[in-house]
């Protein structure tokens, strides 16, 4: 399968402070990934490196073209799209709107256009595939700060989606959602998978990582300690003892 | 607060203070520069500079408010203290009356003998006092202004967006030059010697100072030390520190936030009222306009000190101060210095302000401090322009205007409704810059005034044809903003404010003020067409209707004032409607969440300051074309103050915001019919205005037409059943396009996953074979691995392939039932 996502030997570095050390990681199209590790292992520190957002070391191969000097606009339009942990949500557009601004790509005549006729018909169609995929349609025209927690993050990955990305990084995305509502997200992972969207899934529920991910990172300190299938991975003593410590053990 | 050094950040602290210790360098090297450098009347402006200064950081340690009206206050007390020793009267700011409007009803109806009873306008002590009551008197009134500074305005704005606070500021700066303009008028006013020091020169070996001088300076010096004593020293010091980071740091400390900040408040408006009395007793006078000006290389050094540091807000005040003498030196002595006109270049000493900010906040991008001033805060929500507005609001706005300002209103009042729609673009301007996309830009009118006068160098000079300069002043304009735009790429929020207006006090002076371009006492004059020429009073018969009454204003000029209003109007809600409009909403609302949606931020903000430049450049032309002749008064930074304060006011965020701070601004339509209707003298007016400033902002934080909105919403919400019958997204059945997940199998370890699954009919051979066949303990790798393990292989086909075994592997007994 083809190789989408490659970080040869990538670092961040905050003052003295390794974040990232030196990881090597590869996304294939069509794979869930998971990362995970520790609090404090560098997992958003990692996607802050290969979105754009923080500046790192090492290289960053996506779609077969070093990027890890490019502008995190570019990143996003080259189809590396990210969720945040902390939902940052634009609160003054409506869901549809939020979409939007991911899925649309403006240039000078659009603009000068946009002056005059600014309500011309778009092509909304991936605006409303990933209002579909995610199930939240029927919340296209209200704000964010009117829907639930669970809501919004469904529109910041919905966000994300819209821009039709080959591969999506998600931070935390199932943080604060409970057992229900999280079960229920990774089942809307898979189907973005299916879609033809790869998933780099960074989370502490380790029921959702272990359960839809194909295969998984596992960090601690910035460096990988382990990487293999979910079922490889929950085996490997390493990751017992760093990460899932005694609780595997119950 | 220390942060590891990288070598980039040593060279950034490093090639600025090369830079310092070359210029000083040359400074010392060269005795005419060093005698105009150390001068003794430089060292006495450094001192009022870095009290001012010393009194802004002493506020926004305390609470987090950038107060550009410090310097006014030092205005305020110094005219406080001078009226005190002459004439022994306290005066009082004049408040509103609230039973005037009855007078001026009883006014209007011709008894103009009525009255009612008036608030005390001062208190007197009789004769006129001595120093030190004067002094102590003085001192006491700043403490109270302070407390009422913190108690009325500033601690029910501390959660209000930055840009509130900002507002009341400028609120209180217009208000106390309003007072003392309305006591004292704008003339000079004499201010006594201090008694026990005089004007004998001091010897000092590298240069001389008078006595007064060189106690103002050791004063300030005294005080610098002393504040920083008490804040890093003091348990009140740690406690304000403490509040700083939070507010229950202070309360665990067992001191009260609020209590605190009341401090401050107090302390920073004694130490500058202080100095404000000693400089002007130093300088002899007075005026209400050069000291309040002083804010912006006052804040130029807080800037320097990161709004944190007394001893570096302290020497970069004094530089500011001390290079003013000197450039004034270099430009009437040094051929290499830039010249207009066979003069030098005016104003050059404000550019150096600006240099040092551009230069700090390049240098230190993000390192400056967080609290509330890295963000313009939460602004008020910005709504689409809805199908009815597009529709009616410009013609409506067009007729309701239109009809009554050709064939109805006095000229007066003709004259405020031309007002109001000048206003209403440069309010407009600021919807796009401040309301969309959340940047402060303090020098709209120096935009303004750029294109002015492009249009009238370009209309008298060059003969070009009516409307062909509007659109060159505008692009001139453009340029302008663009070039602002680039420090708003580093920093944002309040730093942006304050280089911005660092930008317009220069341009004041370099440009407004050069006598080359101004076209000096008689201002510029514009070529206007005789049409729509304020001063024609001819009257025209178009299609038998009789249009203008041969009294000036020419009606016809507002008629072109209102067309450009209208046409600009609907671009600004085109662009609100449209996906420039929703990227720089995203942008304004989170500048990394919309990098990484994939807006390119950089391109979208120097966009947004070019069209807000291009919207108040037309406005300029505008205002050009109307009046005729280009006087600097029009585009001076205060009255970019004004109008940022009533484009806020208005409803900061869209075109009826806009509209509504048209009506408000000096001159304008409601002023107008107080003055005329009311009878309020002018001076009133902008008394009013920036009384009403700080209390509306402290009433209304999001704007009146922000608050407008939310009323009408609360009212809707209040005649509407509650809403609650969205289809609960997370409780809709499994398909088989969508299967439970792993997630279901591996009940043992994430526990209730399973057991709270709603759809329970399909699941029984998904989660109890594996919870039978493995016990407990050892359950989560072999019922993980599972499915999993049956998907991977058969990924490793066709992509198509792998989606599909990647949904069946994922819960292949769920999904083979299905089938």
């Amino acid at each position: 399968m083809s190789e989408l996502l490659r970080t040869e030997s990538m670092s961040v570095v905050y003052g003295g402070l390794h974040a990232v050390n030196g990881l090597d990681l590869r996304v294939d199209e069509g794979r869930l990934v998971g990362l995970i590790g520790p609090n404090g292992a560098g997992k958003t520190s990692f996607i802050d490196g290969i979105s754009g957002f923080t500046r790192t070391q090492g290289a960053i191969h996506f779609r077969g073209k070093r990027v890890d000097r490019e502008p995190a606009h570019r990143r996003a339009r080259l189809g590396l799209g990210r969720t945040w942990q902390s939902l940052e949500l634009f609160e003054d557009l409506t869901v549809r709107e939020n979409l939007q601004v991911g899925a649309e790509r403006q240039t000078v005549g659009g603009f000068l256009l946009d002056l005059v006729r600014p309500g011309r018909r778009r092509d909304q169609s991936d605006v409303d595939w990933a209002l579909d995929v995610l199930g939240i349609a029927h919340l296209a025209d209200r704000l964010p700060t009117e829907i639930s927690h669970g809501q919004r993050k469904l529109v910041g990955a919905g966000r994300t989606l819209a821009a039709r990305p080959a591969l999506i990084c998600m931070d935390e995305p199932a943080a604060g959602l409970d057992t229900t509502e999280s079960e229920q997200f990774g089942r809307r992972l898979r189907r973005i998978v299916e879609a033809g969207v790869s998933i780099l899934l960074v989370d502490h529920d380790m029921g959702l990582v272990m359960g839809v991910c194909d295969e998984v990172y596992v960090i601690e300190f910035g460096t990988k300690i382990a990487h293999g299938t979910p079922a490889q991975v929950v085996a490997d003593e390493r990751v017992r003892a760093a990460y899932l410590g005694t609780k595997a053990g119950i | 607060m220390t942060r590891p050094r990288t070598p980039a950040a040593r060279l950034r602290t490093a090639v600025p203070a090369l830079v310092v210790v070359a210029l000083l360098a040359v400074i010392l090297a060269k005795g005419d520069y060093r005698a105009n450098f150390f001068s003794g009347g430089g060292f006495a402006l450094g001192a009022l500079i870095a009290a001012i200064a010393l009194g802004v950081v002493v506020t926004y340690r305390g609470s987090g408010v950038v107060n550009l009206a410090g310097a006014a206050v030092a205005m305020y007390a110094a005219y406080v203290y001078a009226d005190l020793r002459a004439h022994g009267d306290l005066f009082l700011p004049p408040l509103p009356n609230p039973l005037a409007p009855i007078e001026g009803l009883v006014h209007l109806a011709g008894d103009d003998g009525f009255s009612v009873p008036h608030w005390p306008t001062s208190v007197s002590f009789g004769a006129a006092m001595g120093f030190w009551p004067a002094l102590v008197l003085a001192l006491v009134f700043c403490a109270l202004f302070g407390l009422v500074l913190h108690v009325a305005v500033f601690r029910p704005l501390r959660h209000a967006p930055v840009l509130a606070k900002v507002v009341a500021s400028v609120g209180v700066l217009l208000f106390l030059q309003a007072v003392v303009v309305r006591r004292f008028s704008t003339t000079t006013q004499v201010v006594g010697p201090l008694p026990f020091v005089d004007k004998t020169q001091v010897d000092l070996g590298l240069f001389k100072i008078t006595q007064e001088q060189l106690f103002v300076v050791c004063l300030v010096l005294v005080l610098a030390v002393a504040l920083w004593a008490l804040f890093q020293r003091s348990r009140f010091g740690l406690a304000v520190r403490a509040a700083a980071e939070n507010e229950k740091g202070a309360t665990v400390l067992g001191f009260s936030a609020d209590r605190l900040a009341a401090a401050t408040w107090v302390l920073s408006t004694v130490v500058t009222g202080l100095l404000g009395i000693f400089v002007a007793s130093v300088n002899s006078s007075v005026d209400p306009n050069t000291m309040p000006a002083l804010i912006v290389p006052a804040v130029t050094a807080a800037l320097v000190g990161g709004f944190t540091s007394f001893g570096w807000t302290t020497l970069a005040a004094f530089g500011l101060g001390m290079q003013v003498s000197l450039v004034t030196f270099l430009g009437a002595n040094e051929s290499w210095f830039p010249k207009a006109g066979g003069l030098p270049v005016p104003g050059v000493d404000l550019l150096v302000p600006l240099v040092v900010i551009v230069a700090v906040l390049a240098l230190r991008g993000q390192s400056l401090p967080t609290r509330g001033v890295l963000g313009p805060g939460r602004l008020p929500f910005s709504p689409t322009a809805r199908p009815w507005a597009l529709r009616y609001g410009g013609p409506g706005l067009a007729v309701v205007a239109l009809i009554p300002g050709v064939f109805f209103l006095s000229p007066a009042m003709r004259d405020g409704l031309t007002n109001t729609l000048t206003g209403i673009v440069i309010c407009l301007s600021i919807v796009v810059l401040t309301g969309f996309i959340g940047q402060i830009s303090l020098a709209q009118t120096s935009f303004a005034g750029l294109s002015a006068y492009t249009v009238a160098s370009l209309s008298t000079h060059h003969g070009w044809p009516f409307p062909l300069p509007i659109l060159a002043g505008a692009a001139v304009a453009v340029v302008a903003g663009v070039l602002v735009a680039l420090p708003a790429l580093r920093v944002r929020g309040v730093h942006l404010a304050i280089a911005t207006l660092a930008f317009a006090v220069a341009v004041d002076k370099v440009v407004f003020a050069n006598s080359w371009i101004n076209g000096g006492f008689d201002g510029a004059t514009v070529t206007t067409p005789a049409l729509i020429r304020s001063q024609d009073t001819a009257t025209h018969h178009i299609l038998g209707v009789t249009i203008g009454d041969g009294t000036q204003p020419n009606p016809l000029t507002l008629v072109f004032c209102l067309v450009v209003v209208v046409a600009l109007g609907y671009l600004v809600a085109n662009l609100r409607r449209s996906l420039t409009g929703r990227q720089m909403l995203a942008i304004r609302s989170n500048e990394r969440a919309a990098a990484a949606a994939g807006v390119n931020v950089a391109a979208v903000k120097v966009l947004a300051f070019g069209v807000s430049a291009f919207i108040a450049g037309v406005g300029g032309a505008v205002i050009a074309y109307r009046t005729g002749n280009v006087t600097p008064d029009k585009f001076l930074y205060d009255k970019s103050l004004m109008f940022f304060a009533f484009a806020y006011l208005g409803g900061i965020a869209s075109v009826s915001g806009a509209v509504t701070g048209g009506l408000l601004v000096g001159g304008g339509l409601g002023f107008t019919v107080l003055n005329r209707v009311f009878g309020l003298p002018d001076e009133f007016v902008l008394l009013l205005g920036g009384l009403g400033l700080v209390v509306t902002a402290v009433l209304n934080p999001e704007g009146v037409a922000g608050k407008a909105r939310t009323d009408l919403l609360a009212l809707q919400r209040r005649f509407r059943p509650p809403t609650l019958a969205d289809p609960p997204t997370l409780a809709d059945p499994p398909t088989p396009a969508d299967p439970p997940t792993p997630a279901d199998v591996a009940t043992p370890t994430t526990g209730p996953v399973a057991s709270t699954e709603p759809t329970a009919s399909t699941e029984p051979t998904a989660s109890t074979e594996p919870a039978t066949t493995v016990p407990p303990a050892a359950s989560v790798p072999p019922a993980a691995s599972t499915p999993v393990a049956a998907a991977t292989p058969a990924a490793s086909g066709s992509p198509a392939g792998s989606r599909v075994s990647g949904s069946a592997g994922a819960a292949p007994a769920v999904a083979g039932e299905a089938r």
